[in-house]
């Protein structure tokens, strides 16, 4: 069954920023994990004040085969902002678990992205020497890379990233037109939860069949 | 506003603006430039196809219906 979430091997955890400027390559992120047969957990699926967020962060690392970090948010972009350090804290937990520590997950896998291929050294260089991804801040480009580790991690058999970025187009154009019968607002769509996102995509994609199962 | 006519999508690629009909296998054009694709866009609407025309991300700038 495609998007299982007691599946390990199919749980990707996804790291990165969730604010509005983010949106533009979330939603094709997520999109493509998808698209590909896998299911996207993310810190935002329970929302349960009482539980602190760091323990149902470990809680999705431990669920989860492979995991997603984007560090392209390192950088403050403005005079006196703060530096964004749960994306690279989140890493280092993953890469903990990766290296012996409380793991129930075998052979963790992990991408990591970044705007540009180098310019995160200056900031962790400790990565040096890993393979980092760089979507420049492009959503097409974000796509073709996901897809890409995961035909060169995983071994799943992918349509091309051109035709994934196609069809989540398509999607979007579908999403658009849907919410709006149904009375959303294009504020509605923009600050919608993404886990609300998550399923509609999956409700758009189990009727065409997702090509990696 | 939107309809349930055939699409025709004007996308963002690395190399320019394609004009994809929904459902084909490829774009049927790429152009350099974003109002040239939908002005050839839009000769589909007499065919009955609303023209989507997308931003960057993806998500929908305008919104043309057919004319047909």
């Amino acid at each position: 069954m495609p998007w299982d979430t007691n599946d390990p091997s199919k749980n990707v955890f996804v790291n990165c920023p969730f604010d509005p400027e983010y949106v533009p390559l979330l939603r094709p992120l997520l999109f493509t994990i998808i698209y590909l047969g896998y299911n996207p957990r993310i810190a935002s699926e329970r929302s349960d004040s009482g539980e602190a967020r760091i323990h149902k962060i470990c809680e999705l690392i431990k669920q989860s085969q492979i995991s997603i970090h984007d560090l392209s948010r390192l950088r403050s972009s403005r005079k006196d902002e703060f530096f964004r350090l749960n994306m690279p804290f989140e890493l280092g937990i993953d890469i903990g678990c990766r290296m012996g520590g409380e793991n129930e997950v075998p052979q963790r896998k992990c991408l990591i992205l970044a705007k540009e291929r180098y310019s995160y050294k200056r900031a962790l260089s400790d990565l040096s020497g890993s393979d980092i991804k760089a979507h420049n801040n492009e959503p097409e480009e974000i796509v073709r890379e996901v897809r890409n580790w995961f035909v060169e991690n995983e071994n799943v058999h992918a349509d091309s990233g051109t035709k994934i970025w196609e069809s989540f187009n398509e999607f979007m154009a579908e999403f658009y037109q849907t919410r709006k019968q149904e009375g959303f607002k294009d504020r509605d769509l923009e600050i919608m939860p993404i886990p609300e996102f998550i399923q509609f995509v999956k409700d758009w994609l189990s009727p065409r069949g997702t090509p990696v199962v | 506003m939107p309809s349930s006519a055939k699409r025709v999508h004007i996308i963002s690629r690395d190399n320019g603006w394609a004009v994809k009909k929904e459902g084909a296998s490829r774009a049927s054009r790429i152009y350099e430039n974003k109002e040239t694709a939908i002005e050839n866009a839009k000769r589909l609407q007499r065919t009955g196809h609303d023209v989507v025309v997308h931003k960057k991300d993806g998500s929908i700038q305008k919104w043309e219906k057919s004319k047909k």
